[in-house]
């Protein structure tokens, strides 16, 4: 299966969030902290990228950084589909 | 032998037969043997032949003995009895009169042997109400056992044999008989439950029995909704440890009382360290006379309950330790969900989430489960992914795939 798309990405994000009864907001430059995305739900978001593209993600892959936005949790899963 | 076929005229019902222990068609077993049964029947013909001459035998369905493992039961001294093929014993010797070997259900590994005796298999005993019971279990398991030598041991006591495939229909065959009690394991009584209650809930079952894998209270509860003249009672029983616990009360666990109550003939119970510690006569030979269960229990007010096994329950959600038979309590306890089976998954940062298989009863989203789990369990365990499945997945155990 192809890798998906930032839109996609950010769909399950919201998904994920509105699960827990948050919402994503607009802003890619959002504060996870501000919009309660823990560790947690990252964690679920890359099992259900996992899910749809059908593979394990590499997470010894790409580099470590820090992850503090919206767009870090897309740019990162985006990178990790590549790897 | 007497007190053993005290029962021998008994109804025994099996696909193809039905009629009395001693009208079974003759067994021939030519020294301490192996049988790999195909049906309950021939099962019962080998116990018979067993019973009557005292022949060592492991009874075992075929499709567990791996070539590996008839080596190894060749290697013991037993014929291997596969229908018509005879494969002789790789040294032969007497036989060891009584002796009755069981294979461990272990999920993992190769299945152990455990020793017994007809006798010490036999653990109901003195008067009983007559009763035709319904044995759904795996040829030769320990459960199995018990049914069996019941029905062997104790005038009144009739026993319908249920095949792997018809565990489906087996109400319906019940219903027929005319059986008047049934033991299965949770798993059994769910998948049942789920199938076709109205069918199970037709029978008169005077007695309702569980075992061979922990009990919740939700499924006493929905089994006592649905027989409340039934005696429901729940065994703790193991080819290890022989049958030890017998609770009646109609609540899961069994009185916190009984912890190091000791009484001629009774299994002494306690916990060490969370494990259940069982020290019984009724266990199988070699076995430790303390033995550590590996079962998980937990003190709760009067009560101790078995939560699951030691190694396995704990799922590691980023340092916390989500309880995977908590969790699996929880969502058996929504209303909609007839079945759950709940696993850690490796995740990333947090090293496992805990995700969850689940069959509904009635409509329900995930989003449903998810709110009843966020409002009975810290958050790191609330299954993060959940998987609607068709039906239950059942192993030849009875117990479920997990």
């Amino acid at each position: 299966m192809s890798a998906l798309s930032r839109d996609a990405i950010r769909t399950m994000m919201a998904e994920v969030l509105q699960a827990q009864s948050k919402t994503l907001p607009a802003d890619d430059s959002a504060n996870l902290e501000e919009i309660g995305f823990r560790s947690l739900d990252f964690s679920e978001l890359a099992l259900r990228v996992e899910d749809e593209i059908g593979q394990e993600l590499n997470f010894d892959a790409p580099e470590l950084r820090q992850i503090a936005t919206v767009s870090d949790v897309l740019d990162f899963l985006e990178q990790l589909q590549a790897a | 032998m007497s007190a053993v076929v005290g029962g021998a005229g008994n109804r025994v019902v099996a696909r193809g037969f039905d009629g009395t222990w001693d009208e079974l068609e003759p067994f021939e077993l030519p020294g301490p043997s192996a049988v790999l049964v195909r049906d309950h029947l021939e099962a019962v013909r080998a116990v018979r032949a067993a019973a009557l001459t005292g022949t060592e035998v492991l009874l075992a369905s075929r499709g567990r003995i791996t070539p590996d493992l008839e080596d190894e039961l060749s290697d013991m001294g037993l014929f291997v009895l596969d229908g018509d093929r005879v494969r002789p014993p790789a040294e032969r010797r007497p036989s060891t009169p009584g002796r009755v070997w069981l294979l461990t259900s272990g999920s993992t590994g190769r299945p152990k042997r455990v020793a017994h005796t007809l006798e010490s298999l036999t653990t109901v005993s003195g008067d009983q109400p007559a009763r035709t019971w319904l044995c759904p279990y795996a040829h030769g398991a320990y459960a199995w056992w018990q049914v069996v030598t019941l029905g062997l041991s104790n005038p009144g006591q009739g026993v319908l044999f249920v095949e792997p495939d018809e565990l489906e229909t087996w109400p319906a065959r019940a219903a027929e008989v005319g059986v008047t009690a049934a033991s299965g394991t949770p798993t059994f009584w769910r998948q049942a439950l789920y199938r076709d209650p109205e069918s199970v809930a037709a029978l008169a079952l005077e007695q309702v029995t569980l075992g061979g894998e922990p009990v919740d209270q939700t499924i006493l509860d929905r089994l006592r909704d649905l027989f409340p003249s039934a005696r429901v009672s729940w065994i703790y029983a193991s080819s290890e440890a022989g049958a030890t616990i017998a609770v009646h009360d109609g609540r899961a666990g069994f009185p916190s009382a009984w912890l190091g109550r000791e009484a001629a003939g009774r299994a002494t119970l306690a916990v060490e360290d969370g494990e259940l510690l069982i020290s019984s006569p009724k266990r199988g030979e070699g076995i430790d006379a303390v033995l550590r269960t590996g079962d998980r229990v937990e003190v709760v007010e009067d009560r101790v309950l078995i939560t699951g096994r030691m190694a396995s329950d704990e799922i590691n959600v980023g340092g916390a330790k989500a309880s995977a038979s908590t969790v699996r309590d929880v969502l058996q306890s929504h209303p909609a969900v007839g079945w759950a089976a709940v696993r850690g998954r490796k995740a990333p940062i947090v090293g496992s989430i805990v995700t969850a298989d689940v069959v509904l009863t009635s409509p329900a989203t995930q989003a449903d489960l998810t709110a009843w789990c966020a409002e009975r369990l810290p958050d790191y365990s609330v299954p993060r992914r959940i998987r609607f499945l068709d039906e239950i997945p059942i192993k030849e155990t009875l117990k479920s795939d997990v």
